[in-house]
């Protein structure tokens, strides 16, 4: 670690994984109401546990996200972090005005809440993964702003790097995104567009220009490849993420009472939006393929070739299935939509997030990689995440694709609930392949703690002296 | 890295023949897998160009037979009008085939480098 501030980057860490763990434990409940409807009833209700699964996920990738900003934008810049004690200090109000939105949630009913946090002053609860609290919503504002600050104060003051500029402007845009929050018009219709304008601006949109900074440091970091060769990519990845990602936002617009252009519009634009996700796999299969060094930390570069492919497979590719009119006007808001949201979140932010603390964690603690024993158990992480991952999302396709079938496409459509009993058996499965994840998260957590042959290190990774095979 | 020794004629047209089998799996069926046998012809046994070719002619007729004749035979089996047809032949299809286009990518990348696909 060249800068002492980078530090701070493991705290955020910390609580990522932390709010990760819980995450998936309500993923796992949820699983299971699936197909046990009274489990946990009536303490945890399933809109509630949905509302902190996905409330948990959303926040402690942001916590990973500045954690990574924090870790690579000091070394980027030549220079320690503007003022790490506002980190500081930020890292705790988010965490407790976090837990505390998590245990509102779980505490009171959401109309308790909405009232004990006067939200009837600027109403913006009520909707999907934006159900907090004004006052909350207003502190990551707050939070954001100071975060934003600091950060932008170290890259201003400091070198200016691709790097380190993508990643700023990605932050601010989802700044800037979140502001749609707040608006929360009467008219259903324009309701949507705003809160569209957050989620779908947020991850085809500004988060890709954060995730593909974050993958560009890890690869040149790990393969020694060139910074010009690295920039190029980044060029072209984030202009395409935007050109297809801004007017894409049109396919949530097929059927919620907005102009019929939008079908157009939207499948066109949209269809493109595997563009930046192929790219970021071509890249970063081509720099791994390039590389002028072998960084002893093999997990780090299986997580950053693995994140290429997984967020092709769960954006690029599971998008692409239902994203054209034609399509959707069958598979919208079905199964098929929870396999794709998965996939896509996993593949693309979760595990960039990984990527960055597998890279970064080791070199806080100390050392340039984690001891061999520890990486092989790192790796089977990897695997069993992944893989159960993709089991999730085959189950889910599966019973989407029925669900579809039965209830809209079939001469004979069946209600809703008549179908949901018939996919009984892929929830069983989904379950299952839940718990199989849990398993690798656990050993994920596991992996910090281990003990064994320490690697090799070597003293300094800069080229001349880099281990070359 | 080794650095093998290949012209620039070579390595520009494995780089080519690599993108056709990518673009044969993607965008442009069929006019690209055409546009592969031709380079094929022209290129010689032993040669970096001649390997890429080959290998992408052989991706894609397994892809092919992997996505079309499997599926074919699925619907077969299952019949037309069986929701569970659809069920094994879309999840088989979208995921196979993203398969073959990431084997693609990897045979791409290493066409730039003038390697073969695997080490040795
Ligand atoms: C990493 C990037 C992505 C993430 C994290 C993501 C995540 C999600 C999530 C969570 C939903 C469900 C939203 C809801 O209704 O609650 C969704 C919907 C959708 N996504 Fe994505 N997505 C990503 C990229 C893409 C791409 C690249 C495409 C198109 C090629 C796409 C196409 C769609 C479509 C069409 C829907 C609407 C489904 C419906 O009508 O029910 N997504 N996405
Ligand atoms: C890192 C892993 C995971 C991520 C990124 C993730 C993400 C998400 C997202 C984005 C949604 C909202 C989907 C939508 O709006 O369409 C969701 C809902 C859900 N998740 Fe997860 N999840 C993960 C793991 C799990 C696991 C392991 C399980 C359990 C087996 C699970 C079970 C569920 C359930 C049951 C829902 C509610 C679906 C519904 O409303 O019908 N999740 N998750
Ligand atoms: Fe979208």
């Amino acid at each position: 670690m060249k800068y002492q501030s980078q530090s701070i980057a493991r705290l955020y860490f910390i609580a990522a994984i932390a709010l990760f763990i819980g995450q998936i434990l309500f993923g796992v409940t949820m699983g299971l109401q699936y197909v046990w409807g009274d489990f946990l009833f009536p303490a945890i209700p399933f809109n509630v546990a949905r509302m902190v699964h996905t409330n948990l996920l959303i926040v402690w990738l942001l916590f990973g996200f500045m954690g990574a900003a924090y870790y690579l934008i000091p070394e980027e810049s030549e220079r320690e972090l503007f003022a790490p004690w506002l980190a500081k200090l930020m890292f705790w109000i988010f965490l407790v005005a976090g837990a505390l939105t998590i245990l509102g949630y779980l505490l009171v009913p959401y109309a308790t809440l909405a009232e004990m946090t006067m939200d009837d002053l600027l109403p913006t609860m009520g909707r999907e993964f934006l159900e907090q609290p004004t006052i909350t919503k207003i502190g990551i504002v707050i939070v954001a702003l100071a975060f934003l600050f600091n950060i932008g104060m170290t890259i201003l003051t400091g070198r200016k790097t691709v790097i380190n500029l993508v990643l700023l402007t990605g932050l601010t845009g989802l700044a800037v995104f979140f502001l749609f929050a707040f608006y929360v018009p009467d008219n259903l219709v324009l309701d949507k567009y705003f809160w569209w304008f957050v989620v779908h601006l947020w991850v085809e949109g500004v988060w890709e220009l954060i995730m593909a900074s974050m993958l560009a440091y890890v690869l040149i970091k790990v393969t020694g490849v060139d910074r010009e060769v690295i920039e190029k990519w980044l060029y072209i990845i984030i202009a395409m993420a935007l050109i297809s990602g801004l007017v894409g936002t049109g396919h949530h617009f097929f059927w919620i009472g907005t102009p019929d252009y939008w079908q157009w519009l939207g499948s066109i634009f949209s269809a493109l939006e595997p563009i930046p996700f192929f790219m970021m796999t071509l890249f970063a299969f081509n720099v791994v393929n390039k590389r002028r060094r072998n960084h002893p930390n093999k997990a780090a570069v299986l997580w950053a070739l693995g994140t290429a492919v997984m967020a092709f497979l769960g954006a690029g590719v599971w998008g692409f299935l239902h994203t054209l009119a034609p399509v959707n006007f069958y598979t919208h808001g079905t199964q098929i939509t929870a396999a794709h949201g998965h996939m896509a979140f996993y593949g693309a932010y979760v595990m960039v997030n990984l990527t960055v603390i597998s890279y970064a964690m080791p070199i806080i603690r100390g050392k340039q990689a984690n001891n061999e024993r520890a990486q092989v158990i790192e790796m089977w992480s990897f695997w069993l995440m992944t893989v159960s991952m993709v089991f999730i999302t085959l189950f889910l396709t599966g019973a989407g694709i029925l669900q579809v079938y039965l209830q809209r496409y079939s001469e004979a459509p069946l209600p809703f609930i008549v179908v949901q009993e018939k996919l009984a058996l892929f929830y069983w499965l989904r379950e299952f392949a839940g718990l199989v994840f849990l398993v690798g998260l656990i050993l994920y957590v596991y992996s910090f703690f281990a003990k064994g042959k320490e690697v090799e290190i070597v003293e300094d990774l800069d080229m001349k002296k880099a281990v070359t095979s | 890295m080794k650095q093998a020794q290949h012209t620039n004629e070579q390595l520009k047209n494995a780089s080519n023949v690599a993108l056709a089998s990518l673009l044969n799996l993607t965008l442009l069926p069929v006019i690209s897998f055409i546009y592969l046998l031709f380079i094929y012809k022209n290129t010689k046994p032993g040669q970096i160009d001649h390997y890429h070719a080959k290998l992408g002619i052989k991706l894609n007729l397994v892809a092919f037979a992997a996505l079309f004749l499997v599926s074919a035979l699925m619907i077969l089996l299952g019949g037309f009008n069986s929701p569970w047809t659809w069920v094994y032949v879309i999840s088989y299809f979208t995921i196979v085939h993203t398969i073959f286009i990431v084997i693609a990518v990897w045979a791409l990348v290493r066409a730039w480098s003038g390697d073969k696909l695997t080490k040795n």
